[in-house]
């Protein structure tokens, strides 16, 4: 168990170089492109800060509460898909028929897959989620491990939703626009405080759209420095990514290839 | 210009419609986004006019304040990316060809955003219309005000534009024009009052903000709707104007340099 865990961090280690090496041949492309997603996720934070001048409380959330939900996001979109870029694309990979070329490797295809690409803006996501994290709310080491350990599970959280929403296309054809639509909506809804959903609606967001696991709980186990709220976290993540699984290898069943010609470079 | 090439531009718009009208259904499946954004601020609102205690805020009621959020999602959400098709036109090279039409390379663009963004705005507004009435009732809405939102929205959507347009252009010069949009995107949206009224900005940003050109982009075609008012048309179709006369200008000389830089090897 341990030598087969062992064995797939340095999997990951390996493509996060390459994938890494690959970007840095257009590095000028790479750093604009993540510095201005850096200055992106500035610009949110910028409105709340303007938003909480004005009006400092809401439901008995602060500024730096918002922050916090900002930063945890930000940072396990940013390890999702800097490590896992393809978790992204996965739609459009399956639609294009492009899934032949991971189906040749020799081992399990979903890793190889999700691993196969890194996305630019990613990495200036997850600069910019720690760095709020500790510039802002000063937090002491407990803090920093339990933030690291959640930002890991909010990760995991989108690349086992993105694989879930993306294999549907297995089952309804074309499924790139509702994978997409579903994953803004999460993401929508996990940078806004958790108070101003209640009812139906909150249901929703531990389920359906399961933006609770993204922000709201790690931010509870953050804010209350937690166990409790952390292992649920990542109980959370864990159910939701493998439910993911289990839908993409349901749905490669019915995969069918198109016969396409394509180079991973 | 001439009759003739007002109709040339008038049928490239006229295609761009259809274009978008035989993919209907995607169009709307896009205001589904709309939807999710509307609910959150109309939650957010709420909290905030029970918490203060107030009836209005900016001058707006909460009715109003979600109908002013929807107006300005419409807007940005029907907003054309060009840049990234200038940006692929520069790299292909496919930019030679265009300008070997009997065309203005960026009046034909514009004919065929404007063409697109009008069938995206309208089903936007009309989804959008549903939701904010489902979710806060309807607000009135005068024969002024569609007048007033009539007469600024077409120098909006030029403005917008010529952003995207002149950002496109600089990939002549840049290895991505990505990262550029990104964050000419969120300028707008900030600094337009996509989110938030301007009247609820800090007193010193609201004084800046009225004058850029965002603000003719996004914040006033949704104030003069909500709330019209003939002082505001005005102002915002002064800032208008002198943002057409900046961004205009400005394009201008990008589209200059950037076509003495084309090299064109043909075989």
């Amino acid at each position: 168990m341990w030598r087969a865990f062992k064995n797939y961090l340095q999997l990951v280690g390996a493509y996060a170089r390459i994938n890494l090496n690959a970007q840095l041949e257009y590095r000028g492309a790479f750093i604009s492109e993540a510095v201005a997603m850096f200055i992106n996720d500035g610009f949110w934070v910028a409105f709340w800060v303007m938003f909480f001048s004005r009006f400092p409380v809401v439901e008995g959330w602060s500024r730096n509460d918002v922050l916090m939900l900002w930063a945890v996001t930000a940072a396990g979109f940013g390890i999702a898909y800097a490590v896992m870029g393809n978790a992204l694309h996965l739609a459009g990979v399956i639609v294009n028929g492009q899934l032949d070329l991971w189906l040749l490797h020799p081992r399990e295809v979903l890793s190889h897959l999700l691993l196969g690409r890194t996305v630019a803006t990613a990495w200036g996501d997850a600069a910019f989620g720690y760095l709020v994290y500790l510039i802002f709310v000063r937090p002491d080491l407990a803090h920093i491990v339990l933030f690291i350990l959640m930002t890991l599970s909010t990760a995991l959280v989108f690349v086992g939703f993105g694989v879930m929403s993306a294999s549907l296309t297995f089952y309804i054809g074309n499924g790139t626009m509702l994978a997409e639509q579903w994953r803004f909506a999460m993401i929508s809804f996990a940078t806004y405080p958790e108070a101003l959903f209640t009812g139906v609606v909150k249901t929703l967001l531990f389920t359906m759209i399961p933006a609770g696991f993204v922000s709201y709980v790690p931010v509870h186990a953050l804010r209350e420095l937690s166990l409790w709220y952390a292992a649920a976290a990542v109980l959370g993540a864990v159910v939701i990514t493998a439910a993911g699984v289990a839908v993409f290898y349901i749905g490669l069943r019915r995969y069918e290839s198109g016969n396409l010609i394509s180079m991973n470079g | 210009m001439n009759a003739n090439a007002i109709t040339k531009y008038t049928w490239i718009s006229y295609t761009a419609i259809r274009s978008n009208l035989a993919y209907l259904g995607e169009v709307l499946s896009r205001t589904t986004f709309m939807a999710v954004i509307l609910y959150t601020f109309m939650r957010l609102w709420t909290v905030v006019y029970s918490g203060t205690g107030t009836q209005r805020l900016g001058g707006l009621t909460l009715q109003q304040m979600i109908w002013y959020v929807m107006l300005t999602e419409s807007m940005v959400l029907s907003s054309v990316r060009v840049s990234s098709e200038i940006d692929e036109d520069v790299r292909t090279g496919r930019i030679a060809v265009q300008l070997l039409r009997p065309l203005s390379f960026s009046m034909s663009r514009l004919a065929q955003v404007l063409g697109e963004r009008t069938v995206r705005f309208i089903v936007n507004i009309f989804i959008g219309s549903v939701v904010a009435t489902l979710l806060v009732g309807p607000i009135s809405i005068s024969f002024t005000s569609i007048a007033m939102l009539l007469l600024v929205l077409p120098l909006a959507f030029v403005l917008d534009f010529l952003g995207y347009f002149g950002i496109g252009l600089c990939a002549f010069w840049l290895e991505s024009t990505t990262g550029f949009v990104l964050i000419y995107s969120r300028l707008t949206m900030l600094l337009g009052g996509m989110l938030l009224p301007m009247e609820v900005f800090p007193q010193g940003l609201q004084t800046i903000a009225r004058w850029l050109p965002f603000a003719g982009i996004i914040y006033g075609p949704a104030r003069v709707f909500v709330s019209p008012d003939e002082a505001m048309l005005m102002h915002i179709m002064a800032t208008q104007a002198i943002g057409l006369v900046c961004f205009g200008a400005t394009v201008w000389m990008v589209q200059r340099m950037a076509i003495t830089r084309i090299q064109s090897n043909g075989g």
